[in-house]
């Protein structure tokens, strides 16, 4: 019931907050420190839109109690531009038109960065797998694979 | 909405296992994959919440020829799912695995918490059963390790009591000529099984069958062992007619139930489908097997 | 006239709200925070139907953090609904004085300083309800015996619509073949990835601001202004980005009107967000329907007579359902002409979740029947599918007798491209099979039954002196990408780039009043009003290059890609930005301005035009345990002319992924009015790994009335894939599915009774 500290780093930058250890991850993100970009759509953990990444590995936000991220590197899709320079999955969205709604994004964008970092020459399949804790109600999913897969084949450099 | 409690972080196992001791209205997180949704919902409210997820001591994978694989209770299924000796030794964890939820639940859950939380749908257990796994499990008094299709006892209830912790998986070394093969039958890939069937076909040098194990998933209060399929199979020489028939018996012995998904009858007719099909899939496997 | 080649028209264009949306800049209505905002929590009703004795809200007045709880009582009784012309419609009361008619009905709602206070005070509000008898089913509550619903509501009928041309009863005297069936289409849940969603705010000088998630803020502005009796021009609503609608969010809610009722009391602002459970349980749905369909053909395929009965479950009340009687039953005659033609649709009330209208507005009901019984008809009379459907398809020039007139019309195209594709699949191993289905679709509604006084749509275009362009319009950008279809109809117009255009949508204070996103009415109303208000401007600025230029008055002006010039001498001409620059001089420093509207007068009873399409899905059943399997989707489509190139990619695979899941994965199954699957475990959406390949052909056609000859796309484009499923299954294993969601039980029993029946041969 007692309050404490969490000392975490979140898109490179380090934050304190002081919250109950009941507070999850995603409320910390969104509540605490104002990032909005992170969304929430569901309550059972299965729409995917609450995706961060934790020390580059995807997680849904919604179902970490933040406390658990003491010491940890948190990226949201706020992290993912460097000095206005979009990241090469955000270029490839551009491109691809792999968003409608936008809502999705967020979190499609989280699975798909932590996905593109370690995978190597990936099949179709595996990028439609890598997709498949995220919801996406508008775009049928089709221009997402296609964005992930122009940029694991290497057509996007770090600008 | 979770309730108020008090958050305990053990530095290690045996402080883990202390803390857990003096507190009797306490439960255990790592993943909270399982945990934190019925949490969320009010089900579960403790004073004290333990948590293991940084309790390095029990995140291991370790394979020998002779023992066989073990893996630490707060290993993530991503880490099983990655692992190249496990996709060596044991495909059929890795084919599980990959089907598990999500990624990103894959990257938090633990093998601990998931057969800790013992749902009858879960995917491990009827695969873990059907490998013939053991669970070894203890508090600050001690260990206990029992074979794993004992574990579960009822609906989300195992042998634990108060105060244990999950500690370890092991699976045995795979004989010669042994095959596993895990399907579960759902709308969407990855979601839980609707119904599913675990099989493992041990087979003698003549190849006849010297082993079988026939799991089901999600057909009764806890990871099914159709023993009295297994016990027709056993010693035979197996095809697709002992196969079937093995499918109808597991129609009939098992308890599954209705819900919005699917009938009774449908689990039952499936259920049979996927035993006869994973049967001959593990038959096949253990006959290709070095 | 072809696909004309156009500079921003049809080529890859990035949405213009791309950054904002990758970038997690835009903020949604679920991400908007105000100083001192209060959070709000909505008490639902447990009974199916019940009647409302008293509220005790005392104890939970008494929480510490809670500011107020309201019930019917501070709403006054009010009633509203979204078909404001018909009081008799408009049957929702703002928070229920008397009684509760469905689960889930919004009883009182509070508002506290954390989300976590209202919510522990939901517990306290003390509910004395006398629960009344309840009827699920429309079958049900058309009886005698029925519980009446709605006081004077005789049978509990809603509303009831009848279409009908030629000489029905004649034209089945005619028929060499006559078959009927009956068909069961279940709801199907909009599933918007952002919940229903409001933040009012309601100041001391009397004005209300209310950030909501709606398709049409005009709408939302209208019905709140009505329900707490403000004037139109003292509420303003903001929707700057908007996660989804697909029908379900043009109507007032109770996130909308619990949030502004409550902050009217307070002066203070109130956010209230549904959760996925709310959202489930009580956001209207997807109409089920119950259709009777009668056919009557020759023998040689040519179509005779049609009659259909349909009973739809309304639920409790009665949202858009009347439009979707009428849609339903006019779209279940497309695309074919009929010599005679009869429709009876009966909505009717029950004590379940309201139905409204969805993506296909009743449409993939209606083909879910005819295109299925179409191919039945071919098989029991050895008749080709396509071939039929080409005889008896639409074509220019054909007028829906009453109803329609149509004019651009690419279906043969559509049913031969697929014809092609089809048979280049050869033939499927066994379980396997194609099933097509063709439709068209409305390209907005001619019906004002929201009273509006304003032209369906208006824009307004300002030019900069540097020659950037704001674009005020009242279409709602809810994903399908209007705002950046508006801006590339306006670079095209005034010849300029997309860049150079800043759109303002979603903001009744700043844009004029559009109907908003509904009936696929943005593209060709919208649109036409975009490019009507960029004539005007790129007009003014053209007569000042005629006097600028003095050129010969044989000469014409335009404008493409920055650069004013002779049409037939283009080297001569100058940059616009100095046109503009000299043209805002002369006019005193006033910048140009244009105005465009467009309202449809005289265009039949339904649109002013309509999408054509035969699509063709390829399944694959597992025999022994009934599991689909999509393995593609491929769309002959006629849009007239595209304008949004990767927009119309993304509506014709996110109207696929949608599609399908009406078809065989989602259901809102009830037990005694209560759904049992209310949250996205037990809901089932298809996911990235199920969702197939979605090919689409574009049918090349010129439709007058849109502009630069667009139609909709993206609504019609999830009309057929229930019944292409129902078709390729029908194929591949010889059943015949009259129920929808087709599941692997419902497959299996129907492989059993086909074996059975055979048994008995």
């Amino acid at each position: 019931m007692e309050k404490q500290v969490l000392r975490f780093k979140v898109n490179g930058d380090e934050y304190e907050v002081f919250i109950h250890p009941k507070t999850l991850l995603v409320e910390v993100i969104r509540d605490h420190l104002g990032l909005t970009g992170t969304k929430r759509g569901c309550e059972t953990v299965s729409c995917g839109a609450c995706t961060v990444n934790i020390n580059g590995a995807s997680v849904k936000s919604c179902s970490v109690l933040a406390v658990q991220c003491e010491g940890l590197e948190v990226t949201t899709v706020e992290g993912l531009e460097k000095d206005g320079k979009l990241s090469p999955i955000q270029r490839s969205f551009l491109d691809h038109g792999s968003f409608q709604c936008g809502f999705c994004t967020p979190g499609m964008l989280m699975s798909a960065t932590a996905f593109i970092s370690e995978a190597k020459n990936p099949t179709k399949d595996q990028i439609k797998e890598s997709i498949e804790g995220n919801i996406c109600r508008c775009t049928g999913y089709n221009s997402i694979v296609r964005a992930i897969e122009a940029v694991t084949a290497g057509k996007y450099k770090e600008e | 909405m979770i309730n108020d409690f008090h958050y305990l972080k053990p530095a290690s196992l045996k402080e883990a296992l202390a803390m857990y001791a003096e507190h009797d209205d306490c439960k255990v997180i790592c993943g909270g994959q399982s945990l934190l949704i019925v949490m969320r919902q009010g089900m579960v409210a403790p004073e004290y919440l333990l948590d293991i997820k940084h309790v390095k001591e029990l995140s291991y994978i370790k394979f020998d020829e002779k023992d066989g694989l073990r893996i630490g209770a707060t290993t993530t299924h991503r880490e099983i799912e990655k692992s190249d000796i496990i996709a060596k030794k044991y495909p059929v964890l890795v084919a599980m695995e990959e089907k598990l939820a999500s990624i990103q639940t894959r990257n938090w859950g633990t093998i601990g918490g998931n057969l800790a939380h013992a749902d009858p749908a879960g995917d491990p257990g009827p695969v873990l059963i059907a490998l013939n796994a053991e669970i070894k499990f203890g508090n600050s008094g001690g260990e206990k390790l029992v074979p794993l299709d004992e574990f579960f006892v009822d609906y989300f209830e195992t042998q634990m009591e108060q105060g244990d912790l999950v500690l370890e998986v092991h699976v045995p070394a795979p004989e010669p000529k042994f095959g596993c093969a895990y399907q579960k039958f759902n709308l969407l890939d990855s979601d839980m099984g609707i119904v599913a069937a675990a099989a493992s076909v041990t087979l003698n040098a003549d190849g006849t069958c010297k082993d079988i194990r026939i799991v089901l998933g999600n057909a009764g209060p806890i990871p099914l062992r159709v023993t009295k399929a297994e016990d027709l199979l056993k010693g035979k020489k197996l095809d697709d007619a002992l196969f079937a028939e093995a499918g109808t018996i597991a129609s009939e012995e098992c308890m599954p139930v209705a819900d919005i998904h699917a009938s009774e009858e449908h689990r039952r007719h499936v259920l049979g489908v996927l035993t006869k099909r994973m049967l001959k899939k593990a038959f096949e496997q253990a006959q290709t097997a070095a | 006239m072809s696909h004309a080649k156009y500079n921003v028209i049809n080529t890859h264009v990035h949405n213009i709200d791309g950054v904002a949306k990758v970038t997690g800049r835009a903020t949604y209505t679920f991400d908007v925070k105000l100083p001192g905002m209060l959070y709000g929590k909505i008490l639902r009703s447990p009974h199916a139907h019940a009647k409302i004795k008293n509220i005790d809200t005392s104890a939970a007045m008494a929480l510490p953090g809670v500011k107020i709880v309201v019930t019917g009582k501070d709403t006054l009784g009010v009633k509203q609904g979204i078909w404001r012309r018909y009081e008799e419609l408009c049957d929702e009361q703002v928070l229920p004085l008397e009684k509760v008619r469905y689960i889930g009905e919004p009883v009182a709602a509070v508002a506290a300083i954390t989300e976590e206070i209202a919510e522990a005070a939901l517990d306290l509000i003390e509910v004395d309800y006398e629960v009344l008898p309840a009827v699920y089913e429309p079958l049900e509550a058309i009886k005698k015996e029925a519980p009446t619903i709605h006081e004077g509501v005789e049978r509990n009928v809603n509303v009831t619509r009848h279409i009908e041309w030629g000489d029905v009863d004649e034209a089945f005297e005619e028929a060499d073949y006559i078959r009927e069936d009956w068909f069961k289409c279940s709801g199907q849940a909009h599933m918007c990835m952002e919940t229903r969603a409001a933040v009012s705010s309601f100041t001391p000088d009397g004005k209300l601001t209310c950030w909501a998630s709606t398709q049409s803020a005009y709408y939302t502005q209208g019905l709140l202004a009505g329900v707490l009796g403000l004037r139109e021009g003292d509420v303003r609503v903001l929707a700057p980005y908007v996660g989804g609608g697909f029908g379900g969010k043009f109507e007032l809610d109770a996130a909308m009107f619990t949030s502004a009722v409550m902050s009217m009391k307070l002066f203070k602002p109130v956010k209230v967000c549904f959760t996925r459970e709310e959202d489930f349980i009580a956001s209207k749905r997807r109409t089920p329907m119950f259709y009777y369909v009668r056919t009557g053909i020759k023998k040689d395929g040519t179509f005779c007579a049609r009659e259909s009965r349909m009973f739809s479950n309304g639920g409790a009340y009665t949202g858009m359902g009347a439009t979707a009687l009428y849609l339903s039953g006019f779209f279940h005659s497309f695309p074919y002409k009929w010599r005679g033609y009869r429709y009876d649709g009966y909505r009717v009330y029950t004590n379940t979740l309201p139905s409204t209208s969805m993506r296909g507005f009743g449409a993939p009901q209606a083909m879910f029947c005819s295109e299925q019984q179409i191919d039945w008809i071919c098989a029991d009379l050895g008749l080709d599918p396509f071939e039929v459907r080409r005889k008896n398809g639409h074509t220019e020039g054909y007028e829906v007798p009453g109803q329609a007139f149509i004019q651009s019309c690419g279906l043969e195209q559509c049913i031969n491209e697929i014809e092609k594709w089809v048979k280049s699949k050869g033939k499927l191993p066994a379980n396997r099979g194609i099933g097509i289905s063709s439709c068209g679709f409305m390209s907005g509604g001619i019906f004002n039954w929201f009273d509006s006084p304003y032209s369906f749509s208006s824009a307004v275009v300002t030019i900069n002196v540097d020659g950037t362009v704001e674009l005020h319009v009242g279409c709602q950008d809810i994903g399908q990408g209007s705002n950046t279809t508006m801006a590339i109809i306006a670079a095209e117009t005034l010849g300029v780039k997309v860049e150079d255009i800043r759109v303002h949508s979603g903001d009744t204070a700043h844009c004029p009043a559009d109907l908003g996103a509904w009936g696929s009415r943005q593209t060709l109303m919208a649109g036409n009003a975009v490019k009507m208000a960029c004539e005007d401007a790129k007009k003014q600025l053209l007569e000042f290059a005629y006097a600028e230029m003095g050129i010969n008055i044989v000469y014409d002006l335009d404008i493409k890609d920055r650069w004013a010039h002779i049409v037939a001498r283009p080297e001569r001409g100058l940059p616009y930005v100095d046109l503009v620059k000299k043209a805002l001089r002369a006019k005193d420093g006033q910048r140009i301005m244009g105005r465009g509207y467009y309202t449809p007068h005289r265009k039949g009873m339904i649109s002013p035009a309509y999408s054509y399409m035969m699509q063709a899905v390829d399944a694959e059943i597992d025999p022994e345990t009934g599991k689909i399997k999509i393995h593609e989707v491929m769309t002959a489509h006629d849009c007239g002319q595209p304008i949004n190139q990767l927009g119309l990619i993304g509506q014709l695979e996110g109207a696929a992924s949608m599609a399908l899941g009406y078809a065989y994965l989602e259901d809102m199954p009830m037990e005694d009015g209560k759904l049992m699957n209310p949250n996205l475990v037990d809901y089932k959406v298809i996911k990235a790994p199920e969702m197939p390949e979605a090919g689409i052909i574009e049918i090349d056609t010129f439709e007058p009335e849109g502009p630069y000859g667009a139609k909709e796309a993206g609504e019609g484009l999830t009309n057929p894939t229930a019944a292409a499923l129902g078709n390729a299954i029908y194929n591949a294993m010889g059943i015949q599915m009259k129920e929808l969601p087709i599941t692997p039980e419902r497959v299996l029993k129907a492989l059993r009774e086909k074996k059975e029946q055979e048994a008995q041969k």
